[in-house]
Order: C-alpha cells, then sequence, then structure tokens
C-alpha cells in the first residue's frame, strides 16, 4: 500500500468534449479526481463517453473546453507524444504489434525513450515476470498469434507498465476475453496493480467487472454527465438516481454480497454461527456444504442455495475456519466496509 | 547472329552439323537449344532481367510514393488510382506507338511502357497493406507515444510488407510477360529471338526463348516469396 505513492493522481476540471458535427457534448462538463494510487472504473452504457473520457487523458481527444491535470501539471503543458511516453496504455484486444516478439513489443515505450538495450532487457524480463509469464526464456521470443487471449492482454499490461508510468488508462482491456480467462486476468491485474500501485483509469461496459475491480466506480449517462463518483459498496447501496439503479439492474442487491468475501466476516467475528458456537449452543451443520475463504458472499449463497442447506462450512487453506448461516450470507454486516477500510 | 531467318519456309539455320531433329523442326531441340545458348539466349536473358529489374524497380518507387501519399491523403486516393487504372488498361502497342514520335525506337520508350503498367498494381497493394493495419494496433501505437514516422516505420509499413510484397510478385510477373513485346521497338529481350523464331518459323528457338521467360518469371516470382519470408517472420510463427 505504501507504494501507491508511486501514482500521481488525474484531475478532471469541467472536462468537456464536443464531437465535430455534433448537437451534444460526448463528455459534459466532467468534474472527477482520481487519486494517486487509486483504480477508478469509467462505467456507462455507450454513448455515456466514457472511452472519450479516457482518451482525453493521453489526448487521443482533444479536450473542447476545461482542463485535466496529472499532478499539478496540466495535460496541455507537452506535446502530446511526450505526454503519452508516460502513460501507460492497454486496450482491448491487447493492440500487439503483430510484427513483434513479445520482448520487442514490451520495449517499444523505452526503445522510443532511448534505453540502453541492458536495462530494457532487464525490465523486460521483471515486466514478464510480475504479470506471471514465466519462465521469461519461453515467452520474450514469441510473436502474438502464438499466444492466447488472456495472455497477450497479459503481454499488453507488461507493455503498458514498461516505461514505470504513474498513470494507467486501460480501455476495456479484458472485454473480448471468455468469462473464465478474465476472471483469471482480472485477479492478476489487481494483484499487480496493489503491487506497484498506478493511478488507473479502467473503462468498462460490465458493471460486475466495475464492483470487483474498482475502488471508486464514476457512473456516467448519455450526454456525457457524471451521474455518481462513490465507492462500489455505496454505489450499490445507495445509487445517485433512477439511472444508476437501472443500470446497476435488478441484482443490484446480490451484487452487493459480491464485495466481500466468507473468510471476511468468518474472521471478523460477525457470524451468528460463530457466536453460537462459543456459547455452546451449537446449531446443527448437517449437509452444510463446505466454502473457501476466498469466496464471495454471493458465490457462497449460490452453493449454500444449491445444497438446499442452511449455511456452509468455511475452509481456508485445508483447515476449518468456522461457519457462516444462511442469515449472515443474505445481510452481513455492512458489506464492503472491510475493504474501505483496507483502502484508506 | 540471330537475324538468320528470312520468312517462308522453315530455314534450317546450317551450323554444320544439324541433328535430324534440326533439319525436321522438332519442338524443342535440345542440342542445338544448348549449342546457341551463348549467342541466341542468354544474351536476351540478360537483357530481358535488366529491364524487368528497371521496370519494376522505378514503378515501385513511384507507385510506393504515391500509395504513401494517398494513404496520408485520403481524397488522392481515387484521383491517383483512376489515373493508374487508365494506363494500366492501355494496349501495350499502342502505348509503345505513342511514345516513339517522343522517346524514339529506344530503351527508355519500353521503359516508360512496362512502368506505367506496374503501377496499379503495386500502387493498389501498398495502401490496401497500409489501410489493412488493425485499428486497435495503430490505437495503441498512437497512445503509447509514437510519432507520425516511427508509427509509420515501426508499424505501419511493416504490416504492409506481406500485401506490397504480394503486389510486387503479380507486377514482376506481368512485366516479365509484357517486356516480350518490347522486341517491337528495341532488339532486346526475350522478346527479340521470339519474334525472330516466329516469322521464320524455326520451332526450338521461340518454344527456348518462351519457356526461358516462363522460368524467368517463376524464378523472379520464387526470389519476391522468398524475400518475404524473410522480412515477415511472423506471419509464419504458429502456436
Amino acid at each position: 500500500m505504501t507504494q501507491h505513492s508511486t501514482g500521481t493522481s488525474i484531475t478532471f476540471d469541467r472536462a468537456t468534449k464536443t464531437y465535430p458535427g455534433a448537437a451534444v457534448p460526448a463528455l459534459d462538463a466532467l468534474d472527477l479526481e482520481v487519486e494517486a494510487g487509486e483504480l477508478v472504473c469509467l462505467v456507462g452504457p455507450s454513448g455515456g463517453g466514457k472511452t472519450t473520457a479516457l482518451q482525453l487523458v493521453n489526448r487521443l481527444v482533444d479536450l473542447t473546453s476545461g482542463d485535466i491535470r496529472i499532478g499539478d501539471r496540466s495535460i496541455t503543458d507537452q506535446s502530446a507524444i511526450a505526454l503519452r511516453r508516460t502513460i501507460g496504455y492497454a486496450i482491448q484486444q491487447s493492440g500487439l504489434f503483430p510484427h513483434y516478439t513479445v520482448a520487442d513489443n514490451i520495449a517499444t515505450v523505452p526503445v522510443v525513450l532511448g534505453w540502453d538495450k541492458a536495462r530494457i532487457r532487464t525490465r523486460t524480463a521483471e515486466l514478464l515476470e510480475l504479470v506471471g509469464l514465466s519462465p521469461v526464456e519461453t515467452w520474450l521470443p514469441r510473436y502474438p498469434a502464438q499466444l492466447s487471449g488472456g495472455q497477450q492482454q497479459r503481454v499488453g499490461i507488461a507493455r503498458a507498465l514498461a516505461a514505470d508510468p504513474p498513470v494507467m488508462l486501460m480501455d476495456e482491456p479484458f472485454g473480448a476475453l471468455d468469462p473464465i480467462t478474465r476472471v483469471a486476468v482480472q485477479d492478476e491485474f489487481l494483484a499487480i496493480h496493489r503491487a506497484v500501485g498506478k493511478t488507473t483509469l479502467f473503462v468498462t461496459h460490465d458493471i460486475d467487472e466495475a464492483i470487483k475491480m474498482a475502488d471508486r466506480i464514476a457512473i456516467l449517462k448519455p450526454g456525457g454527465k457524471l451521474a455518481q463518483f462513490d465507492t462500489p459498496a455505496n454505489v450499490l447501496s445507495d445509487p445517485a438516481d433512477d439511472f444508476v439503479a437501472e443500470f446497476l439492474g435488478a441484482e443490484r442487491g446480490l451484487k452487493r454480497l459480491a464485495l466481500t468475501t466468507v473468510g471476511e466476516i468468518v474472521t471478523a467475528g460477525t457470524t451468528g454461527a460463530k457466536a453460537a458456537t462459543t456459547d455452546g449452543a451449537r446449531p446443527s451443520t448437517t449437509g452444510w456444504p463446505d466454502v473457501e475463504a476466498t469466496m464471495t458472499l454471493r458465490e457462497a449463497l449460490s452453493v449454500v442455495s444449491a445444497a438446499r442447506a442452511d449455511g456452509a462450512i468455511v475452509h481456508s487453506d485445508g483447515s476449518r475456519l468456522g461457519e457462516v448461516s444462511l442469515h449472515d450470507l443474505i445481510a452481513p454486516p455492512a458489506a464492503g466496509e472491510d475493504r474501505e477500510g483496507v483502502r484508506a | 547472329m540471330s537475324d538468320f531467318a528470312p520468312a517462308g519456309d522453315p530455314v534450317i539455320p546450317d551450323y554444320g552439323q544439324a541433328s535430324d531433329c534440326v533439319i525436321n523442326n522438332g519442338a524443342f531441340c535440345t542440342d542445338w537449344f544448348l549449342s546457341q545458348w551463348s549467342t541466341v539466349f542468354w544474351p536476351p536473358l540478360v537483357s530481358h532481367i535488366v529491364m524487368v529489374a528497371i521496370a519494376v524497380s522505378i514503378g515501385f518507387v513511384i507507385a510506393f510514393g504515391a500509395g504513401l501519399l494517398a494513404y496520408r491523403k485520403k481524397w488522392l486516393a481515387g484521383p491517383i488510382g483512376m489515373a493508374a487504372t487508365f494506363l494500366y488498361t492501355l494496349p501495350p502497342l499502342a502505348l509503345f506507338q505513342l511514345l516513339v514520335p517522343f522517346t524514339g525506337l529506344s530503351l527508355l520508350t519500353v521503359e516508360i511502357a512496362l512502368v506505367c503498367f506496374t503501377l496499379i498494381i503495386i500502387f493498389q497493394a501498398v495502401l490496401v497493406g497500409l489501410s489493412g493495419v488493425p485499428d486497435d494496433v495503430r490505437r495503441a501505437a498512437t497512445g503509447m507515444g509514437l510519432d507520425r514516422n516511427q508509427l509509420l516505420f515501426k508499424v505501419e509499413l511493416p504490416l504492409a510488407l506481406p500485401s506490397i510484397i504480394s503486389g510486387l510478385r503479380i507486377a514482376t510477373v506481368l512485366t516479365v510477360s509484357i517486356a516480350t513485346i518490347a522486341a517491337f521497338v528495341v532488339d532486346d529481350g526475350l522478346g527479340s529471338p521470339i519474334i525472330k523464331a516466329v516469322s521464320s518459323p524455326f520451332n526450338t528457338q521461340f518454344v527456348g526463348a518462351g519457356a526461358l521467360a516462363v522460368l524467368l518469371a517463376f524464378a523472379l516470382d520464387g526470389l519476391l516469396v522468398l524475400l518475404g519470408r524473410v522480412l515477415t517472420p511472423w506471419t509464419k510463427a504458429r502456436s
């Protein structure tokens, strides 16, 4: 967490973009502050301006009015080319260069920045390790066509991190992956994000992905207006308006359960089942299914429902951690609060 | 040496001991072909290669430049394409006729005509290749801070190479073929022994020269395929 200081804040100051010939702005006076080290997801329906907002930051799209600052420096203070070389950029389909090997792809920005070869080699190897592609020697000489979608996306992330930029922009980076690969890459990226602490602006159309990844979620509505900017827990428990409530969908309550793991509520000692155990009046756990401590309440609830049981037994690394009752699962004490505490 | 054959009946060139094949004007007489190789076939083959090399090289430079220009300034693609297509549709012999008053019965006349026929093929190949670069690749490259020239030389041109090479292959094979007609203008290239043998008509000479033109086309095509493999190793990479 201390490494979060390597990031730099991104501030949108009434950032507005109206495309030529368009009657209404794609992004309308967006005020948003992404704190140093924070991961903010931009979500919303198509036409909400989320990709526009992202591309304004690295000047792939030019501001109509307003300003964007990285740290305390306006993005217009330097040339677009120089600015972009200080910002990590990862996109859907990875955007890897098909004619470059993995090594050359990752080295793209270091090469244009004029790093020496030894430094580039060291950095490339380090990044491949970081994104879980090891032993690095087997991956360096491959071409993107020789990688799976998930592996390409990992290389795309490594490439975005190559020159150690303080800020990362990610445009639906996992949008093209199959669900299983997507979950794996999401988990890896979260681990990397926690380790390297880059300030990250992450565009996704998938609200579940945003809930899982984001420290805070910015929901944009058609016309490019910011509907709500808050933590996933707060957005889910207290949508700002009907648009946000509708966007989150009827499963909003269930989604909220995905913010907490069973391990968290068991170790926090807030489960009724555990309390009952200490009283000695242990309820019958016969027929309760086993769940892993790393499962979310939502997943555990699914397991319990499938087993037609009243609760589940929680395991961690093979040892029994405790029990959670059905009631614990559906009415957890302040879901997501724990995570908030960690972030702050 | 090669202007031995007046029109009319088959005239058997008298080079001393003629074989049965030569006397009967067989379809292809290997002995005669080999004995005449250094005088009848080799010099036209060399001049043919030179003619083709010059035409394709100049055509490539012009069409490549035009392709880049049309890629940067999209509105130019239409007019340039139309002009190049017009040149391509001209019958080669008519084009020679048109040029001779200005450039004479010279290699220059031939080269101008040959270059005209390569332009649309290479131009299209360059334009298609550059336009075929995936958008996400271009966006990623721009987003990472590559400037315009870096984008062109590091990303767009390499990715356009397969298309450019295939355009060069077609242009080369076509030029090898059309260059035989150059013999109407200059006494050069493989067309020269063919035309002379057609009027004689002595089979081995035009069959041999024609076969050489075909083989030359295959050989140059093969060389370009090899060049393409060397320059685009990623296209062969499979997991």
